[in-house]
Parts: C-alpha cells; structure tokens; sequence
C-alpha cells in the first residue's frame, strides 16, 4: 500500500480512537460550528446547508461520575457515557445537540440534556417510529421543515432550498465514495479500516471526508491485498462501535469483517435523497425508505431478510451481534434476526458490550472459539 | 374483610369486581367458540374502535400484571429468556412471549389474536414486543404511531395520528369484514368518555382526608378502565364503586387504618409486592393516596363532537408521552389536589420511559414542593430484582423522617 494511504488510513483510525479531540480543535481553529447528533437518522443536510458541521457523539470510554445522579445503571452507556462528558463540559465545543427520539432512552436523554447543560442550541426531531409509508412520510416532511425553520430562526437567517439541495449532493457523493470502500473490504482493505474511513466521516465536513476518500481510493487503486486464504468472513451487526478496538481484534483473531451491519457503518450511508424537487421532501423519502433501523417498523422491509441478503452477498461465513447492553431495540431484533440467518446455515456469536468494557479478555476467548467452529463447519 | 392493626379495608365492589373481569376474561377465552374475533392491544391504545366492530380486547400488560401478582411471572420470563430474549428487556414483554409459547400463566394464556394493534405512546418496547407477536402468532398487526410531545402536540403530528385512526378503521374493517358505523362509535365514545370521567370521580374520593381507598386498590380497579372502557357494563361497576367510596367519605372510613401520612406513588406497581407493601405501609399509617399510573386513563381534553380528532389528541398526550416537565406538573398537581406530604417513585427497570428522568424529576418535584421523595429500584414483575429487606427498610426510614 502506499504511503499517503496508509497515512490517511492511521488518521481516520486515530479519529474514531478520539473523534472529540480533532473536532474541538477544528471548532477552535478554523472557526467550524460543530453541533452534536447521535443517531444515523439525524436530518445532517439540512444542519450543513444552515453552515454547520454536524458530528456525531458516540460516548467514550469512561469512568462516569456525573450522569448517574440523572440516569439509571439500567440504560445503555451511549447515553450514559454521552450525558457524562457533556456534565463535565468535555463537549463543550459542540454548539449544540439535535436528538431524533431513536428509541426511549434518546427520548428521555433529551429532556435530560436540555434540563442539565447549558448548550446554545437544542433540537428535536419526532421521527414517526412507522417507516416506509405515505402518512408517515408526509409528518416526516412536516417535522423537517419545523426543525429548518428552528434552525433559520437560530441562525437569523433563511436556509434556502438551493443550500438544502448542494448539502444532499455532498452527502450523496460521499455515500457513494463510503460504498465505494465496502466494496474494496476483504480484497485491498481490512473491515477496520473500511470501518475507521467510513466513521471518520462523522467527525469532519463531509468535503473534506470525500476529498480524502477520492485520494485514499485513487492511491488503492488495482491493489489487492495477498488472498485472506484462510481468514474466516464474517460480519458484525449492531448499532455502534464506540472503539476500533473490537474489529480490529475480530481481525486480529484471523476474521476479516467483509461487511456490516451497524448504525454507524454501512446502515448509515445506505439510500439517497433525490437531487431533484424538493429538497426537504427528497431528506423525508430517504429516512422513509432506508432500510429501518430496529427502532423503527417497516411494513415494507424485514430486517432478517435484509441481514440474510447483506451476508450472501458478502460471502460471510458467519455474523456477530455486537450489541450494546441495555439498547432494548436490538435486543428484541436479536432472537428473529439469528433464526433466520441459522436458516441459511449461518453460525452467530453475541457478543454484549458497554463503553466500559469494549473489549474484554473473555470477548476475545469467545471470539476464538467462535472462529474456530466457524472454520470447522 | 378486615379492619386489623397494618391491613387495608377491602372493598365491597371487589366482588362485582371479580365477576366482571371474570366474565371479560371468560368471554375472551371462548371468543372463537363464539364466533367473535380478538385483538391484542397495549394498554393505552384506542379499544373503542375494537368494541364498535365487536371485536375481543385482550391486554398483555394487564394479563402481565395478574402473573406478577400470582408470582408467576419469572418463568415465563426464562422461557422467552431461553429463546434468546434478553434478560434487561421489558419483563411484561417477556413473560408474555413466554406466556404465548407455553400457555403458562394463572388463566391458562391468553386467547389467540386474530389482530395486533400497537400504540407507541406508552413505550418503543411494544412496537418490537408486538413485531415478535406477530411473527408467534402470524397475524395482522396495526401501528397506531403517536410522536412524542414536548410542550402541546403540533398540527402535523395531529394529522398523523388522525389519519392513522382512519387507517385503523380501514384496518378493522378489512379484518373483521364488518362496516364501519359512525353513529356506534360515537355511542362508544360517549360511553368511554363516561367510563373515564367515572374513574376519574373514583380517584378523586381520596382526596378527601381519610382517603377512603389507597393505590393498591386502585392499581386493581383500574383493570376496567384499561380494557373496558366504553361498554355498559363498565359503567355499572364503577357507579357502584363511586357510591361505595362516597360512602366511605362521608362516613369518615379510611383505607388505611390510622392514616397519618399521605404519599403519592410513581411508575407502574411492583405487582408481586403488592400485598407486602401495602401491608407494611398501612402498618406504618401511610397512605398512598394518588398516583400517576392509574390516572393515566383520564384524558382531560374531550370534545364529543369530533371524536377521531379528540382520540387522536388524548391518546397522543397520554402521560408516558411527553416531556419531563409536564411529567413534574402532573405530579405536582397531585401532591396539591390530594395534599401529600411525599412520593415514592419506583425505579422500573422494566419501562424506561416512565424511570428514566424520574431523578431529575424527583429534585424538581421537591423544589417545587418541598416534599420528599424516595426511589425504589426494581421491576414491576421480575422480582428477581429487587430486594425486600433493604427496600422495606428504606421506606421505613423514608416514612420516619415525614413530618
């Protein structure tokens, strides 16, 4: 590989090692106006057209000493961890905060965060939980256009249609350069590193993430890597990945993550907006139509089904759930989910995590012995 | 019936009680015999609808509740536990997979449902819990998606919903191949308004000084109201059962004897504690004499005249749906209306939108009122968590620093 892009390839994984560090100094530096979402359905367009950099907020690693005089132990350490940081002013960089109401705990976080921080600005977005359809679509273009008119009366200023269109072909394009990595994963890149180059995006104007990607995917051209032979396929489904660390120690066991299935990776660059008519009903048909996140329904997807495509279609020989303890949505996905994929002779591993502990000793021995079945069957 | 030193007074309706809930129960149980068709649906859902296309509800939660309090819940916990189900998920969720795989529980199971129907105002738990339902059982499944409220209710979300219970109607009658009859249902809303606002007189009796019935009863009474509001026979029982507290109040007889100490209750109830705690708070002379559980079937905004729109906004503003501080209002009017001296919310590891926030609501609620607060941790039926000594210790001492 060459040189520059093993150098782009170390710093989108430094940044998913410590994302708030680069975008505080961006803020301080070049005067970037970072504003925090922490779910894949936030309306990012329309943050970036108003002038914003929205990033996204993933908790940390950490000992938490201020959020647990707000939440329980009971909810899952994106919230508490991100609650954490945010009353010990470690986000103060962020101007603000948008919450889209994923699932009950982001809903009760929000309230809690507005009630205890003293950000600039707060939004909310009510995503309707029905996905996929006319009526819920429609409330999804009315909530958008409230939230734009939020934001234009924050800003003093009007985020017009033109700004909304070039900020859904920004993101468009880098969607497309993201799938363009996933399709290089397991031939010229490791899935940590698609992974790190897809969530650095998250972190930085979504420009300067696709000038980077052209290069770094310029520079990877026609390079394969020496055939995995005897690395087992795998890929790993769930919401986030606070760290690098789990992946890349999948990897290190001898997997190669050929694909996934999380909210912070491949589900979260998968749909477009229309580039053409209304650029905020164009925002609503994407949300509508991706494929729905677990806390969402769509009567017109299956996630089984969308998981058992995603495997075939990667040639994974196996999955693991990586799920965040406490996170209820995918817990309830997980039985349906790991049926149906044992339908298709997939074997699959769960594997429990909170920001606490990412990657324990007895995770890798499961990991292990996972992959050892895996390349037994 | 017992007036001894630490037990409630029962009540006589209970035993009209009984036969209601029995015949409810019974008539679900032999629906299919009967050629009558029945839905699953959460507890704050829209029922009228089911009963103008005479359709069976059935109530998960409430038939959760009855498996906590017969202490039967955990294993059908562990069933569904066993099929890969977590165990830090909703126990109302679990015992009733649970309970649709094995037909375990005190009535046998639940009748089959012929139709799902979900509202999402209470919790995002019932859309997976009712999407695994329908996967059991391989029937239809209707959403009715309610967004969550800060402040009042926007236009559009309005319209949504709106448009949702036309959908809903549209839903029952390609299921239940019955048409749509308007004048039905406003005859069944007119009802249900009037199931809510008796339960509503019932629950205000205790604001008199003895309270003449506590939350423990109430956590029992408000079986009807959940799942027949909006039917005749409803109506009768709670009559009864207004006259009955009526009398009470005016014959100065209390639920607790002794009352001496007037708290409020927070979250759904620990059901398989029931007796426990109400034993040991009528021994401690308390009285919880309000909650904001059992009072969440009592909308406030009715307009006879357009009921779709007036369903759409109550069940959309039901209390679990909207922010933290409408949450504190709430309980701050109770503490007011009912003159309480503290409150006692219970950390439900099993509904987040109910517990989460609860700490930050507990200071507001004591800056605004200056009464204390005290939070329990646990489940409201897997009494795996929860631990009776040092619970019942803390309420002991909670209720000694009361003045």
């Amino acid at each position: 590989m060459k040189l520059e892009a093993a150098e782009t390839l170390r710093s989108f994984s430094a940044m998913w090692e410590d994302p708030y560090v680069a975008v505080a100094a961006r803020a301080a530096e070049r005067g970037e106006r970072p504003i925090g979402y922490l779910c894949s359905y936030a309306p990012e367009e329309i943050l970036h057209a108003a002038g914003f950099t929205p990033v996204r907020i993933i908790g940390a690693e950490r000992t938490i000493t201020r959020a647990d005089s707000h939440l329980q132990t009971y909810c899952c350490s994106l919230a508490r961890t991100t609650l954490d940081l945010a009353l010990a002013r470690e986000l103060d960089f962020l101007e603000g905060a948008v919450f889209v109401q994923t699932c009950d705990t982001m809903q009760r976080l929000s309230d809690i965060w507005r009630l205890n921080t003293r950000f600039r600005f707060h939004g909310d977005v009510v995503l309707p939980a029905r996905m996929g359809e006319p009526a819920a679509e429609r409330y999804i273009v009315a909530e958008l256009r409230a939230f734009r008119k939020r934001i234009e009366e924050y800003v003093g200023a009007e985020v017009p249609d033109s700004a909304i269109a070039g900020s859904i072909a920004v993101y468009n394009h880098n969607r497309d350069l993201c799938e363009r990595l996933y399709s290089l994963s397991g031939i010229a890149l490791t899935g940590t590193e698609v992974l790190s180059a897809v969530m650095a995006g998250m972190w930085m104007r979504k420009e300067e993430h696709s000038a980077m990607l052209e290069r770094l995917l310029a520079g990877l051209s026609g390079e394969t890597r020496p055939p995995s032979g005897s690395r087992v396929p795998l890929v790993v489904s769930g919401s986030l990945c606070g760290s690098p660390d789990f992946v890349r120690m999948v990897e290190e066991l001898g997997a190669i993550v050929v694909d996934d299935d999380l909210c912070c990776g491949h589900r979260a660059i998968e749909g477009r907006a229309p580039e053409t008519g209304d650029p905020v009903e164009g925002l609503a048909r994407r949300l509508s139509e991706r494929p729905a996140c677990p806390a969402k329904h769509s009567a017109a997807r299956s996630r089984p089904d969308d998981l058992a495509v995603r495997v075939k279609g990667s040639g994974a020989r196996g999955v693991i759930f990586y799920l965040q303890h406490f996170c209820d949505p995918h817990a309830f996905d997980y039985p349906s989910l790991r049926q149906r994929l044992s339908e298709d002779g997939i074997p699959t591993l769960l594997v429990e995590w909170e920001h606490q502990a990412p990657c324990t000793g007895q995770m890798r021995t499961r990991v292990e012995a996972f992959l050892e079945m895996v390349r037994g069957t | 019936m017992s007036e001894e030193h630490g037990q409630r007074r029962e009540i006589r309706s209970a035993v009209a009680y009984q036969k209601l809930m029995g015949r409810y129960y019974a008539g679900a149980k032999s629906a299919g015999k009967d050629g009558r068709k029945v839905a699953w649906i959460t507890s704050g859902g829209p029922v009228e609808l089911l009963h103008c296309f005479d359709v069976i509800p059935v109530y998960p939660e409430n038939h959760g509740a009855m498996c906590g309090a017969t202490r039967m819940s955990v294993p059908l916990c562990e069933v569904a536990e066993e099929r890969g189900f977590s165990r830090d998920l909703c126990s109302y969720a679990r015992g009733d997979i649970g309970s649709a795989i094995t037909k375990g529980g005190p009535i046998g199971g639940l009748p089959r449902p012929d139709m799902l129907i979900c509202c999402t105002n209470i919790c995002g738990t019932v859309l997976k819990w009712y999407e695994e339902l329908s996967r059991l059982f391989g029937c239809p499944l209707f959403i009715l998606d309610t967004p969550f409220v800060r402040g009042t209710s926007s236009e559009h979300a309005i319209a949504y919903v709106e448009e949702q219970m036309r959908e809903y109607v549209a839903f029952l009658e390609t299921h239940t191949g019955k048409r749509f009859d308007e004048a039905l249902f406003e005859e069944v809303a007119a009802k249900s308004i009037r199931s809510i606002s008796l339960w509503r007189e019932i629950l205000a009796c205790s604001e008199h000084r003895p309270a003449p019935m506590n939350c423990f009863d109430a956590f029992i009474h408000m079986a009807p109201v959940v799942t027949l509001r909006g039917t005749d026979e409803i109506n009768v029982y709670y009559e009864q059962l207004l006259a009955e507290m009526r009398e009470r109040v005016q014959a100065g007889i209390s639920a607790v004897p002794e009352e001496r100490h007037r708290l409020l209750w927070d979250n759904i109830p620990i059901w398989y504690e029931m007796s426990a705690l109400s034993g040991l708070l009528a021994s401690l002379g308390a009285c919880l004499v309000a909650d904001t559980y059992t009072s969440a079937w009592t909308f406030e905004q009715v307009d006879v005249a357009d009921p779709m729109r007036t369903f759409a906004l109550a069940y959309t503003e039901i209390f679990l749906n909207v922010n933290l501080e409408r949450m504190v209002d709430k309980a701050v009017a109770l503490a007011e209306r009912y003159s309480a001296g503290g409150m006692i919310m219970h950390s439900n590891r099993s509904c987040k939108p109910y517990s989460l926030g609860q700490y930050d609501n507990a200071k507001a609620f004591t800056r605004r009122t200056g009464l204390p607060v005290l939070i329990l941790e646990a489940d409201h039926t897997d009494s795996r968590q929860y631990g009776r000594a040092q619970a019942e210790e803390r309420i002991r001492a909670f209720v000694e620093t009361l003045v």
